[in-house]
């Protein structure tokens, strides 16, 4: 059969079925039917600095993390150090991303829900206005990501140890400009996000996000929740458990039995006290506070997040202009396996590889944000549809797919 | 009246359509056509009659397999987006891989209710009019295939050799370094993005038309080892003609 019901503006095919019986949710169930691409499966016997381009292939809506989270992981299974200015081009390059990736979601595929009007291209007939400020904020993201990765989609130009090839000081002076020209854009962004009408609805979860110790998520660091986890990324198994449910192709992921939401709420909700200081300035006057418990608030905190990543990216790109330099690239020292843990747009994204003496990948392991917030989307779904279960069908079908859209959920990532 | 346009993605990253957004042309794009099926762009979808559908992805469900083929039924003109529909992608490495193995590999033991097909590339599957090639396309060919289109014009094929873009940027040749490129049988216009950055070129875009194979491999041969070779055209364009024999072990 032909479906023809998969959840509209989303990246992937999936669809949530529900039942509802004396009026009584008997059944929410998140179905992915994303075709599963094997990607584990066929990373193996690879080249080590061949896998992070063959990785961001997972997603090319979120290129630039899997391509991180690859070589990181790649750099602690063969006994790499990076340096720290390349650490710096890294969370550039993410933070590059993040703005890009959030206007995408926001403008392009949530904006349609909040204005009431069925798609883009009506949000561009409607607000011409606010789609050309997307167009901008994506065009210098986008920009940000070639100058450092060599590409927008599926960067080429990042491998372990480094960079094939550098930008020079002029190039980090006029991309710091860039952002700038910017920043009102992300600013407007967010205020025109805090002034939309989320539906209202809460539910208590436990919130997951990676800490280096010094800055808001987004390259390396420890797994933490809001309830008790403090674990070393490498030891990641123990505490996230990965189950196969009949219906869906991507796997789903508990903690202690019960779901967790990663993404923007879930690094706002945790970390909001290191955000840079507009983005912490505009959080005060805002009139939805974080933390917070209502899922849709996710869409609130990407746009949080834009201005936040924004300033990052100026911050950093500044700091290269004055101090870049030509380094030599660190080599394989041993094999072994290593865990590389970053923050994707839609949430903290772990791939895992063991890597053998000649420099080829043996194995890998995968954790995607979506595949993470699976079980935590159904538990919601449950909850949303039973605070409304009185409402017509139609309706409930809606708001459940808007929920869904509200954690921008990628099912390509997911299954891959 | 606007063309009716409908774009689908099947089994991908859906970088593609991504490129699409990126493309200078959105604006105009958005405006000047009738999005009839966009799953990805809007809530109300209609299964009309399309003057033309791009695919991006690849047919790697049944579900998808049928669902190409209502899409040809309602398409005057059938566009293949990206390596993935034209060649496979990525994820036709599995194509050389024992399927089961590697279904147990990320499945374990229910790997038997997961299916995923051979990947054959669209053009194996349905008629289709034109490829816009690469992984990820580029957005410049995107808006002249798609002004190409809209003026009754038929899209021309780049004739060309990755080697030529590279040339055009001044970039140090990587055969030359001794490393391993796919240069000289890509096909070009991509403007040699990943050269250009200091890494050889995979020909994610699949070969040219009658490109110096012989030559190619009798170079290869001299500086990589047969694993090398394999894997090189075995990437994101596995399923292209010429890759396919050489990516599966014919050297």
């Amino acid at each position: 059969m032909i479906y023809d019901e998969y959840v509209t503006q989303i990246e992937g095919h999936g669809r949530i079925y529900f039942e509802i019986k004396d009026g009584k949710v008997v059944e929410a169930r998140l179905e992915i039917h994303e075709g599963s691409r094997l990607f584990e499966s066929f990373l193996r016997g690879r080249r080590a600095d061949e896998v992070p381009q063959m990785s961001s292939r997972i997603c090319g809506v979120c290129p630039v993390p899997h391509n991180m989270a690859a070589i990181q992981a790649l750099e602690n299974a063969m006994g790499i150090e990076a340096s720290e200015q390349v650490k710096m081009l890294r969370r550039f390059m993410l933070s590059s991303q993040m703005v890009q990736d959030h206007a995408l979601h926001l403008y392009v595929l949530a904006a349609a829900d909040y204005l009431n009007v069925n798609g883009v291209a009506d949000v561009y007939a409607k607000y011409p206005e606010a789609v050309k400020r997307c167009i901008r904020i994506r065009t210098v993201g986008n920009r940000g990501i070639e100058l450092v990765g060599g590409r927008a989609v599926h960067p080429v130009n990042s491998i372990p140890g480094g960079f094939a090839k550098l930008p020079t000081k002029a190039d980090m002076e006029k991309i710091a400009k860039d952002f700038k020209s910017i920043m009102n854009d992300c600013i407007e962004t967010f205020n025109l996000f805090a002034s939309l009408k989320y539906p209202e609805f809460e539910r208590a979860t436990e919130y997951l996000a990676i800490d280096d110790g010094k800055h808001f998520p987004v390259y390396a660091g420890k797994l933490v929740t809001n309830k008790g986890v403090n674990a070393e990324a490498k030891d990641y198994r123990k505490h996230i458990k990965e189950e196969f449910k009949p219906y869906s192709n991507t796997k789903f992921c508990t903690i202690n039995g019960h779901g967790f939401h990663v993404g923007a709420i879930a690094r706002v909700n945790l970390f909001k006290d290191r955000l840079n200081p507009t983005a912490k300035e505009l959080l005060k006057s805002s009139p939805i506070k974080f933390p917070s418990d209502n899922p849709f608030h996710n869409n609130l905190a990407q746009a949080l997040e834009m201005v936040h990543y924004c300033e990052e990216a100026i911050k950093i790109a500044e700091e290269l202009a004055v101090k870049l330099k030509d380094e030599e690239r660190p080599k394989q020292t041993k094999a072994g396996t290593g865990v590389g843990v970053v923050e994707a747009p839609r949430g903290t994204l772990i791939h895992e590889y063991t890597v053998d003496n000649n420099g080829i990948v043996r194995d890998a392991n995968l954790i995607i944000p979506t595949g993470m917030n699976t079980t935590n989307i159904e538990e919601d779904l449950y909850a949303l549809l039973t605070a409304n279960v009185n409402k017509p069908k139609e309706e409930l079908k809606w708001l459940a797919c808007q929920l869904f859209r509200a954690y921008d959920p990628c099912l390509s990532c997911s299954t891959h | 009246m606007k063309p009716k346009v409908a774009i689908f993605d099947l089994t991908d990253c859906e970088g593609c359509e991504v490129q699409i957004v990126n493309s200078k042309f959105i604006d105009r794009v958005l405006g000047g056509v009738e999005f009839v099926h966009f799953r990805l762009g809007q809530r109300v979808n209609r299964w009309d009659n399309f003057d033309v559908a791009f695919i991006e992805g690849a047919v790697i469900t049944s579900h998808e397999l049928e669902l190409v083929k209502k899409i040809r039924e309602h398409s005057k003109l059938v566009i293949a987006l990206g390596s993935c529909a034209c060649f496979g992608g990525i994820a036709a490495i599995t194509n050389f891989m024992d399927r089961e193995e590697a279904k147990k590999y990320v499945y374990g033991e229910n790997a038997d209710k997961i299916e995923t097909l051979y990947i054959k590339p669209l053009p194996e599957i349905i008629k289709v009019d034109f490829m816009i090639r690469g992984c990820p396309i580029v957005p410049e060919d995107f808006e002249r295939v798609v002004s190409d289109l809209f003026a009754g014009r038929i899209p021309r094929e780049h004739t060309r050799p990755v080697c030529m873009d590279c040339k055009s940027k001044g970039n140090p040749c990587q055969l030359l370094k001794g490393v391993a490129c796919a240069g000289p049988v890509a096909y070009g216009g991509c403007g040699a993005p990943c050269p250009s950055a200091g890494v050889p070129c995979d020909g994610c875009r699949g070969p040219l038309e009658d490109p110096q194979t012989t030559a190619e491999l009798e170079l290869l041969k001299k500086i990589a080892s047969k694993d090398d070779i394999i894997r090189l055209f075995r990437k994101f364009a596995p399923m292209a003609p010429i890759f396919k024999e050489i990516g599966g072990g014919k050297l």
